[in-house]
C-alpha cells in the first residue's frame, strides 16, 4: 500500500518536478543528455525574460539572432504573457464570483423549496452538460459575434458561465440536500427570511462544497483553451493558455522559456489550494441531527 | 398568548396529494393540545401550517383575530422544537439559543440575560460554549427546548421532540415539558404518535388519520369514549380487543355464539344488527363479580407488575392484562369476569361507535 502510493506519487509529481527544474535551466542545459534533474547552472534568465520581454520583430532572416536578454530563443509573443495572465485572472475571478452569486441561491431553491418544475429544472441543468463543448463552439461564436463581444473578455466570462454554472449548481444542490431540512425550518421559525436562512445557516455549513465550486470554476476558466482560441484574437483579450500555446508555434521554440511560463501558470491555482486548504474540512455538520 | 383557529383548512401538495382535508380546530390560549396519529396522518403538516413553514391551500388559519394564511414563518411569533433537534452545527450552544433573539433585533444585554436564564432553568449553563456535536442526545434536546423557550413565543410547537431519546430519558423529559407548560403559560401544540405521551401531557388530544380529524377531546374522553374503532385502537397498551357479533333481541346484550355480555347502555332495538364489541385489555378482573367471558388460554406473558394473557374466545384471539397473582397456565380454560360498563360497541361495517356520537 505504502509502496504503491510512492509509485503513484512519483508518477504524478515527476512531470511537475521536471517543469520546475527546467524552468531554472538555460536552453543549452535543458537539451543536454542525460537531462539534469538538479540544474547545474541555475538561472533566473527565463523569468527575467518573461518580465522584461520587449517588443521585437522576429522575421525569418533574424530568427537565429537569439534574444539579447538571454542569448536564447525567446518567442516573439513573449511580452504578451504577463498581460494574458492578467486576462486569465480577471476572467477566472469574474467566473468564480458570478458562479457563486447565481449558483448558491439557485441550488438552495432547488434543494430546499418545493416548487413546480423543481426536478425538471435540475434535470435540465444537467442535460446541458452532456453536450460536448466542441458542439457549442459555433453557436457560441455566432452569439458572441452578434453581440459584438469578439476579442473581448466578456465573451469568455459569458461562455464559461454557461459551462460551469450547471456543474456548480449540481455540486451545491447535492450538498444542500445532504443538510437536514429541519435546519431550514428551524432557521425560518427563528426569524430568518429565505435569504437569511441561506446566508446565515446554509452557506457557513456548505463551506466544503463552496470551496469545491470555487476551485472547480477557477481552474476550469484558468485552463480553458478551446473557446478562448475561438473568441480572442489580439493580446487585448488573449488568455494565458492561448499565449503559451503560441510559444510553441513560433519560428523558434525555447523549451526553457515555455517551462518557466508553465511554472507561472501553476502558481495561482496552487495559491488557491493553499488559501482554501483549511476550509476543506468535512464533518462540520456532525451533530446537527442525531445520527 | 394566542388562540389558534383552523377554519376548514386544507393542504394539497402540487403533486395532488391531499395531506389535510377540511380541518376545523380551535386551540385555546395556554392550552396544551396534542396531535396524535400514525405517520402520514397530517399531524406534522398541521404543525407546519401553524409555523408558516407550509402554505394553507384551502380555508383560513387565524391567530386570535388575525388571518395568518400568507404571513411568512419568520414573521410569526412561534417557536418550534424538532424531532432531530435541528441545532445549528456551526454555532455554539449559546449562539444556538441566542439566534432567534438576534434575528428579531433584541439588544445584546437582554439576549445575554435571557439566554443565561433559559440555560439555568434547563441546567445546561456549563454547556454554553460547546458545539452541538459535543453534546449527548438529552443535552441536545435541552438546547432545542432552550432555543424555543428563550423567545417567549405566542405558541410553542413541538414535532415529536422526544422520539429520539431513550425510554428512561423520554419519561423524564415528559415531566419537564409538562412543567415547562405550567411555568410558561403559553399555548403548546405537540405532535406525537406515542399515545402514552399524548395521555400524559395533553389538555386535549386531537386524533388524526389520513388528514382527517377523528376525535377531539380530553385524554379521558378519548380513552373512555372513543368515537370509532380507529381511535379506540390507537390508545391503550396492549391495544383494545374486538369481538365481532350482533345485538340481542332487546338491544341490551352483545351475542357471539356462546358469548353473551351486557352493554353499558341499552341501544335502540335493532335485533341482530352486526356489531363489533371492544374490550380493553385491562377491563377484565379475575377477582371481580361481573358477567363472565369464557375461553382457553393460549399464552401467558409476565411483564413484571402484570401479565398478559392470550385467550381464545369463540374462535377470536383476545389479549388481556391481569395481575401477576393470577395463577394460570397455557391450555387451561378460564372464565374472566368482565367490567361491563366499560365495554365499547361499534358498528361492524363503519367502525363508528354506537355508544358515543
Amino acid at each position: 500500500m505504502f509502496f504503491s502510493s510512492i509509485i503513484f506519487l512519483v508518477y504524478v509529481l515527476a512531470p511537475v518536478a521536471w517543469l520546475l527544474s527546467s524552468s531554472f535551466q538555460g536552453e543549452a542545459e535543458i537539451t543536454s543528455r542525460p537531462p539534469h534533474w538538479i540544474p547545474h547552472q541555475p538561472t533566473l534568465e527565463n523569468f527575467e525574460a518573461i518580465f522584461q520581454a520587449r517588443e521585437k520583430k522576429v522575421t525569418y532572416e533574424t530568427r537565429r539572432a537569439g534574444d539579447p536578454a538571454t542569448g536564447g530563443y525567446i518567442p516573439s509573443t513573449a511580452r504578451n504573457l504577463i498581460p494574458s495572465m492578467w486576462n486569465s485572472l480577471v476572467v477566472a475571478v469574474a467566473v468564480v464570483i458570478l458562479n457563486l452569486v447565481v449558483g448558491v441561491p439557485a441550488a438552495y431553491a432547488m434543494a430546499k423549496i418545493r416548487f413546480i418544475g423543481r426536478s425538471t429544472s435540475i434535470y435540465f441543468m444537467l442535460t446541458t452538460r452532456v453536450i460536448p463543448d466542441i458542439a457549442l463552439v459555433v453557436p457560441f461564436f455566432l452569439f458572441i459575434r452578434t453581440f459584438g463581444l469578439l476579442d473581448h473578455l466578456g465573451s469568455l466570462v459569458i461562455t464559461y458561465l454557461a459551462i460551469t454554472v450547471p456543474f456548480s449548481i449540481f455540486i451545491l444542490v447535492s450538498y444542500f440536500e445532504s443538510l437536514p431540512d429541519e435546519l431550514d425550518k428551524a432557521a425560518r421559525v427563528d426569524g430568518c427570511s429565505r435569504l437569511q436562512t441561506l446566508t446565515r445557516v446554509y452557506v457557513p455549513l456548505a463551506m466544503p462544497a463552496l470551496v469545491a465550486v470555487v476551485l472547480f470554476t477557477f481552474l476550469s476558466s484558468w485552463n480553458e483553451f478551446l473557446l478562448a482560441l475561438m473568441f480572442t484574437q489580439t493580446p487585448a483579450s488573449q488568455t494565458m493558455p492561448i499565449v503559451v500555446a503560441s510559444f510553441a508555434s513560433d519560428f523558434t521554440i525555447s523549451f526553457a522559456f515555455i517551462n518557466a511560463a508553465g511554472v507561472l501558470a501553476v502558481i495561482p491555482p496552487v495559491l488557491m489550494a493553499i488559501i482554501f486548504e483549511r476550509y476543506i474540512v468535512s464533518g462540520l455538520t456532525a451533530g446537527a441531527v442525531k445520527g | 398568548m394566542a388562540t389558534i383557529r383552523f377554519e376548514s383548512v386544507g393542504k394539497t401538495y402540487p403533486n395532488g396529494f391531499a395531506a389535510l382535508e377540511n380541518l376545523s380546530l380551535e386551540i385555546a390560549d395556554r392550552e396544551f393540545v396534542v396531535l396524535l396519529g400514525p405517520s402520514g396522518c397530517g399531524k406534522s403538516t398541521t404543525l407546519n401550517l401553524i409555523a408558516g413553514l407550509e402554505d394553507v391551500t384551502a380555508g383560513s388559519l387565524y391567530f386570535d383575530a388575525t388571518l395568518m394564511n400568507v404571513v411568512p414563518a419568520h414573521k410569526r411569533d412561534v417557536a418550534m422544537v424538532f424531532q432531530s433537534y435541528a441545532l445549528y452545527p456551526h454555532k455554539s450552544v449559546y449562539e444556538n439559543i441566542a439566534f432567534g433573539l438576534r434575528m428579531r433585533g433584541h439588544p445584546k444585554a437582554e439576549i445575554e440575560q435571557r439566554v443565561r436564564d433559559a440555560a439555568r432553568s434547563l441546567e445546561i449553563e456549563p454547556l454554553l460554549e460547546r458545539r452541538p456535536h459535543q453534546l449527548s442526545g438529552g443535552q441536545r434536546q435541552r438546547v432545542a427546548l432552550g432555543r424555543a423557550l428563550v423567545r417567549q413565543p405566542q405558541a410553542f410547537l413541538m414535532d415529536e421532540p422526544l422520539s429520539n431519546l431513550d425510554a428512561a430519558l423520554r419519561i423524564a423529559m415528559r415531566a419537564e415539558i409538562k412543567k415547562l407548560h405550567q411555568t410558561m403559560r403559553t399555548t403548546f401544540v405537540y405532535v406525537t404518535h406515542d399515545q402514552a405521551e399524548a395521555l400524559t401531557l395533553a389538555d386535549r388530544i386531537v386524533v388524526m388519520k389520513e388528514g382527517v380529524i377523528q376525535q377531539i377531546g380530553t385524554p379521558e374522553e378519548i380513552y373512555d369514549r372513543p368515537k370509532n374503532t380507529f381511535v379506540a385502537s390507537f390508545l391503550g397498551n396492549p391495544p383494545i380487543n374486538y369481538l365481532e357479533g350482533s345485538l340481542s333481541q332487546d338491544g341490551r346484550r352483545f351475542v357471539r355464539g356462546g358469548v353473551s355480555l351486557p352493554l353499558p347502555i341499552p341501544l335502540p332495538v335493532q335485533a341482530g344488527r352486526p356489531v363489533r364489541l371492544g374490550i380493553r385489555a385491562e377491563d377484565v378482573d379475575p377477582k371481580g363479580t361481573g358477567e363472565q367471558l369464557g375461553g382457553r388460554i393460549t399464552s401467558v406473558l409476565p411483564v413484571g407488575s402484570d401479565q398478559f394473557l392470550g385467550v381464545e374466545v369463540e374462535g377470536a384471539a383476545l389479549f388481556f392484562r391481569v395481575g401477576r397473582e393470577v395463577r394460570v397456565h397455557e391450555g387451561e380454560n378460564i372464565s374472566l369476569p368482565v367490567n361491563a360498563n366499560r365495554l365499547q360497541v361499534f358498528d361492524a361495517a363503519s367502525g363508528a361507535s354506537l355508544l358515543w356520537q
